[in-house]
């Protein structure tokens, strides 16, 4: 690489990270700012005060809760079901797979707001309003196809000999499972853990229309703060809590995001 | 269990599936079924046949925000690929730049939706706002609330914050499967820089791309939280695109037509879908 090229590259990162780190910049500015003017907090002046009012509230902490509850929920249960059919997808020839591989694409693109409704219907026969499980549960309808995308390539990449003789020594499919494609496959558990993660903890729609009068996620509690007169300050120091659960899950997976996307037909 | 994938591979399939019928296949049956009648209440209803499908089929109303959604992912579709692609072709293939530089594409990602039409509000705010003050102080009549073309360049900036991370990421996993000895072949070639490009990278990223292709065009085509939150469809309807309609008619509890367009919106996921498959099997390398 010449030298001229390297100053290029160098100074078009710097760009990018300006964009995209603006945005943060000026939420946690703001978050440290009191930006409705009390008696003690003058207006504009620097303080730890909105921070403070989270703890403050019930309202805001039980929503921090619920969010992370329904989202490790959603973790659990895509893996569980995802691991399985991926296996499958990768290991055998399945009659059906590309009617399977477009029905998950379809669901997959399908806009929340079209099947809040009827979700919302048929939860509330189900007594699932209103509990994170709901939420866990509906969120599998976008989660599901990405992790058995992600989890398919990293399967293929472990050879089948490694199952076979598995298998030779007795292992069942369960225990060959646990024991040894799991941790073949690690990082790549990982990555589908993070975009599970991030997908169903940024998701508005379902989580808004499933939870009427009780456990609210924190993106409603956000929301909700909105009013005659909001506090901007109180918003982004929650914004700032809504970010942290994300940036460490990024940390856990820095060495493997851009791992496990092939596509094969 | 035994060696269940063996005997019965399809078995494993099922947990999927089992949950995609609860939460998707089931719950689009009920759509359909309620597109056919007039809700007052779910208790209370009256069968009206395909009166909302053509109702709201011959909506110019309709038609002009499938026109409006088309332009926007088109937009933002230009926008995204072109700079996603010449990201992923800045990063280098190892060390901490590398690692820095996914881990700050990524970073957008895990800001909720409702947040992202917010934070970049507050960021153009006159007042307050960090480029809000600039174009202030520059002097520049910047109105996201009045001048339609403001309002679109702002939720296209925004998308673009927002996603270019991921086209770069999915174009970066592409490119580092390109073995070195397939750009030391190109080198002996002579090859030019945009040969390369075309001749080895390109074919290295392209199902990665296919699949982002499918991703944004559908997510920008359907998009809804973050737009509603930056004008709520306006001003008037320039920014009103599909899902915004529909989400008023859900507000509005107009549930019959509501379900109706749930089903033509579907039905327009499940063919840019088919088209996609089609699309991108036509041009599969035969496997194995």
């Amino acid at each position: 690489m010449t030298t001229r090229s390297r100053v290029l590259g160098a100074f078009g990162l710097i760009l990018l990270a300006a964009f995209i780190l603006l945005p943060f910049v000026q939420v946690v500015q703001l978050s440290v700012q009191s930006t409705l003017g009390t008696p003690e907090a003058p207006l504009g002046t620097y303080t730890m005060m909105n921070y403070r009012n989270i703890f403050a509230s019930d309202a805001l902490v039980s929503s921090l809760v619920n969010s992370v509850t329904y989202v490790t929920l959603n973790v659990a249960l895509t893996l569980l079901v995802a691991l399985p059919a991926a296996y499958g997808i990768s290991r055998y020839h399945i009659p059906g797979r590309r009617l399977f591989f477009i029905t998950l694409l379809a669901f997959r693109v399908t806009p929340p707001v079209v099947l809040s409704l009827p979700v919302f219907i048929l939860f509330s026969k189900l007594n699932l309003i209103n509990t994170p499980v709901g939420i866990a549960l509906v969120h599998c309808v976008f989660n599901v196809p990405i992790a058995i995308w992600i989890l398919e390539s990293f399967i293929s990449a472990v050879p089948r000999e490694y199952d076979e003789s598995a298998k030779l020594d007795g292992y069942s499919t369960s225990r060959f499972f646990i024991k040894f494609l799991i941790p073949a496959i690690a990082p790549g558990i990982g990555v589908t853990m993070f975009f599970c993660f991030v997908f169903s903890w940024v998701e508005v729609v379902f989580a808004r229309t499933l939870t009427v009068t009780d456990g609210k996620p924190i993106t409603m509690a956000i929301s909700n703060l909105f009013g005659f007169q909001t506090d901007v300050g109180l918003v982004m120091a929650m914004t700032v809590f809504s970010l942290l659960p994300g940036l460490v899950m990024i940390y856990f997976v820095r060495h493997h995001i851009a791992r496990g996307f092939v596509v094969r037909g | 269990m035994g060696n269940l994938g063996q005997r019965r591979p399809w078995l494993l399939l099922m947990p999927a599936l089992a949950i995609l019928m609860v939460v998707g296949i089931i719950p689009l049956g009920i759509v359909f079924y309620y597109s056919f009648y007039d809700i007052f209440t779910l208790q209370a209803r009256s069968w009206v046949g395909g009166q909302w499908y053509s109702a709201l089929l011959s909506s110019s109303r309709f038609y002009d925000s499938l026109l409006r959604s088309l332009g926007f992912s088109t937009l933002i579709m230009c926008i995204q690929f072109p700079l996603g692609i010449f990201i992923a072709l800045m990063i280098p293939r190892g060390g901490v730049v590398r690692t820095g530089t996914l881990v700050l594409l990524a970073l957008p990602l895990v800001v909720p939706w409702n947040m992202i039409p917010m934070v970049w509000l507050s960021l153009v705010d006159a007042d307050r706002g960090l480029i809000g003050m600039a174009i202030a102080a520059s002097g520049w009549d910047f109105d996201y609330k009045f001048n339609a073309l403001h309002t679109w360049a702002l939720i296209a900036v925004m998308d673009t914050w927002h996603w270019v991370g991921l086209v770069a990421i999915l174009s970066y996993s592409g490119l580092a499967s390109i073995s070195p000895s397939q750009y030391q072949a190109a080198a002996i070639d002579q090859a030019s820089r945009w040969q390369v490009f075309r001749w080895v990278e390109l074919p290295a990223m392209r199902g990665v791309l296919l699949m982002a292709l499918l991703l944004r065009f559908m997510d920008s085509f359907m998009i809804y939280t973050e737009a509603f939150g930056i004008n709520a469809g306006g001003p008037g309807a320039a920014t009103s695109f599909l899902s915004l309609d529909l989400g008023e008619e859900m507000r509005g509890f107009d549930y019959g037509p509501a379900s109706a367009r749930s089903i033509v919106y579907f039905a327009i996921t499940a063919c840019v879908v088919w088209a996609f498959l089609r699309v991108s099997a036509r041009e599969e390398v035969p496997r194995r």
